[in-house]
């Protein structure tokens, strides 16, 4: 309860922050909503991009959790941090929503699990991310939090080609993807935070549990 | 209750997050410069194909010392491929540069020291890896290159589109239809899950001297996509050559232009309420033009055209998007082709070789043109950086990125 007030505030915050002038952008802005109707793909052609990575990290409990422990399922993988101002809690929201359908689907946490990886984790600690992912209603049955001590992390993030450089104030910048993993463990989408929708996300995933593919 | 003052403060961060500072004509999933820019790279043909070809390292940045000056030089080891366009990929590490005349593509890396990029990777025959050849549009993807080719391997029709990781892994092939088999750029309208690609002329063209040039191979045609089918939906019908792919930045908008290099013209494109293209002509350019670039103000006021035959740039008032006005020109010099316009829209960067078959001037250079707050274009007196005069000799420059 208290730390989510804590992220709702953190939240606030970050909305009063960004209604300041316009800034120059970083590699993970806030996704975007267009004026425009959005229009979706019931039919996404989804190809095979490369094997997904191997990684094991720990969950909030210290727990390992492997990609490899999830085959057979589908895996939304997200690249955060719970400091982050503005993509990150906008994109773990949008998330959260698609976790909400998909769950009103029968599709979560059977066929669908989600895991978010801290790229930041010496402020991130497990109760860190335990508290985020509370704070956004995330079901730990079918949605992990991840982090590893920085050293462990590094190659699972360089594997990933996902760098960070410190900036000012203490945010990070680093590169704003979000991977979509199919049960064979192969990356068949990859979103921009910053133009994530999770209306298509979800068609996405329909897409790949009705074909999934090669 | 928790629920909903998070709901709420999510909405209010949705409501006031800033529109990010475009930086014009790049793909929108590209990271964008967090200050102004510091270096300019230019792709450069050796002009005699002696030495070999680079892309230059120009400084830039308005402080230094060496402003205004090539500061290196990146040695692409070989000679003759015609260099021509790149791209930045979507995190802002890496450039892709191909060429024209080779089957060589090259990816750069340019985080580390952008005064100092560095080939990370040579693909030596495109060709064989794509069945396509000529490279021509670098467009960022979340994690992956989005590539347009102006023919088959053959150096025939048809072109087509082409995705890799970014570090250069065949991902997947999509040639054009047999009833518009030309291709040369692509743009991407995420928000409404549309792209448009536009033709050019095929290799078998391209390659011989402009005045051997068969001008009824050409396409007239821009095909518009479902994006995430990667699936063409419409055919506009265009006058002859439409080149640069340019959605208009308001947000919201769903409308767009191009530039018809035969027809000296601009062409309108927009979706009508039932979700189709439309297609227009809009503006006549002049007789003789060969409007070789297409570029637009950060704000959506104005649209640049360099005239390459006659050697002017026009600034086109598009505060009504589908009736353009000639608000002012510039002559920058003999060819003006390559323009690239910098996030605050102030600043032109400005390149004269088109192709090594078409250019008509034997003296290369990099020039900048400044646009005032009214939208006027100003030649800067002294940025003047000479390519004929290289220690290789003459180079033709052409793309342009900053970092």
């Amino acid at each position: 309860m208290r730390g989510g007030r804590q992220l709702a505030s953190l939240v606030l915050v970050a909305a009063l922050l960004l209604a300041a002038a316009p800034r120059p952008a970083r590699a993970h802005d806030a996704p975007q909503r267009a004026g425009a109707a959005r229009l979706l793909s019931t039919h996404p052609s989804l190809g095979v991009i490369g094997r997904a990575p191997r990684f094991t990290l720990g969950d909030p409990e210290g727990r390992p959790v492997s990609l490899t422990d999830l085959a057979g399922r589908i895996v939304l993988l997200a690249f955060i941090y719970t400091s982050c101002p503005s993509a990150c809690p906008l994109v773990t929201q949008r998330m959260a929503v698609l976790q909400r359908r998909l769950t009103a689907a029968g599709l979560f946490p059977s066929r669908v699990n989600f895991v978010s990886v801290t790229v930041d984790p010496d402020r991130d600690t497990t109760e860190t991310l335990a508290r985020y992912a509370k704070g956004f209603g995330a079901d730990p049955r079918g949605w992990k939090f991840l982090r590893d001590a920085s050293d462990a992390l590094r190659p699972m993030l360089a594997a990933w080609d996902e760098w960070t450089k410190p900036l000012p104030a203490g945010e990070i910048d680093h590169p704003a993807r979000l991977y979509l993993i199919d049960g064979a463990g192969r990356v068949r989408e990859i979103y921009s935070l910053s133009l994530f929708d999770e209306r298509q996300a979800f068609l996405d995933i329909r897409a790949l549990l009705v074909q999934p593919g090669p | 209750m928790r629920r909903r003052t998070l709901s709420l403060a999510l909405l209010a961060v949705i409501a006031t997050a800033s529109v990010a500072v475009a930086e014009v004509c790049l793909s929108p999933y590209v990271k964008r410069l967090a200050a102004p820019e510091k270096y300019l790279y230019v792709y450069s043909v050796d002009a005699d194909a002696k030495d070999n070809d680079f892309l230059a390292v120009i400084d830039v940045n308005l402080a230094s010392p060496g402003y205004g000056r090539v500061i290196n030089t990146v040695d692409l080891g070989s000679a003759g491929n015609e260099p021509h366009h790149m791209g930045f990929t979507d995190d802002r590490t890496k450039i892709w540069a191909g060429t024209l005349l080779s089957k060589r593509l090259f990816i750069l890396e340019v985080a580390a020291d952008p005064a100092k990029p560095r080939i990370v990777k040579t693909i030596d025959d495109v060709s064989a890896l794509t069945g396509l050849h000529g490279p021509h549009t670098y467009y960022a993807l979340p994690g992956r290159m989005l590539l347009t080719f102006l023919s088959s391997a053959d150096g025939a029709p048809p072109g087509g589109l082409a995705e890799f990781t970014n570090d250069g892994q065949l991902i997947r092939v999509f040639k054009n239809p047999d009833n518009a088999p030309y291709a040369y750029d692509v743009a991407v309208k995420p928000e409404i899950n549309r792209m448009i690609t536009s033709s050019f002329t095929p290799l078998r063209n391209y390659m011989k001297p402009l005045a051997q040039w068969d001008m009824k191979d050409g396409g007239n045609t821009m095909l518009v996509w479902d994006f995430k089918e990667r699936k063409v939906i419409q055919t506009l019908v265009t006058d002859p050559v439409p080149l640069e792919v340019r959605w208009s930045l308001k947000p919201g908008a769903t409308h767009g232009w191009t530039n018809s290099a035969l027809g000296d013209s601009i062409w309108f494109f927009a979706q009508t309420k039932a979700g189709s293209f439309t297609a227009k002509k809009a503006a006549d350019l002049g007789k003789g033009c060969l409007p070789a670039d297409l570029r637009q103000s950060p704000d959506d006021r104005y649209l640049y055209v360099s005239c390459f035959m006659r050697s002017e740039i026009q600034a086109w008032d598009v505060a009504r998007p589908d009736r353009p006005r000639l608000h002012d020109t510039v002559v920058p010099g003999v060819s003006p082709n390559m323009m690239h316009v910098t996030m605050d829209g102030k600043r032109m960067y400005v390149t004269n070789s088109l192709l090594s078959t078409m250019d008509y001037s034997g003296n290369f250079w990099v020039r900048l043109v400044h646009i005032g707050p009214d939208g006027r274009l100003k030649m800067d007196p002294f940025f003047d950086v000479d390519f004929t005069k290289l220690p290789t000799g003459p180079a033709r420059a052409h793309d342009m990125l900053l970092y």
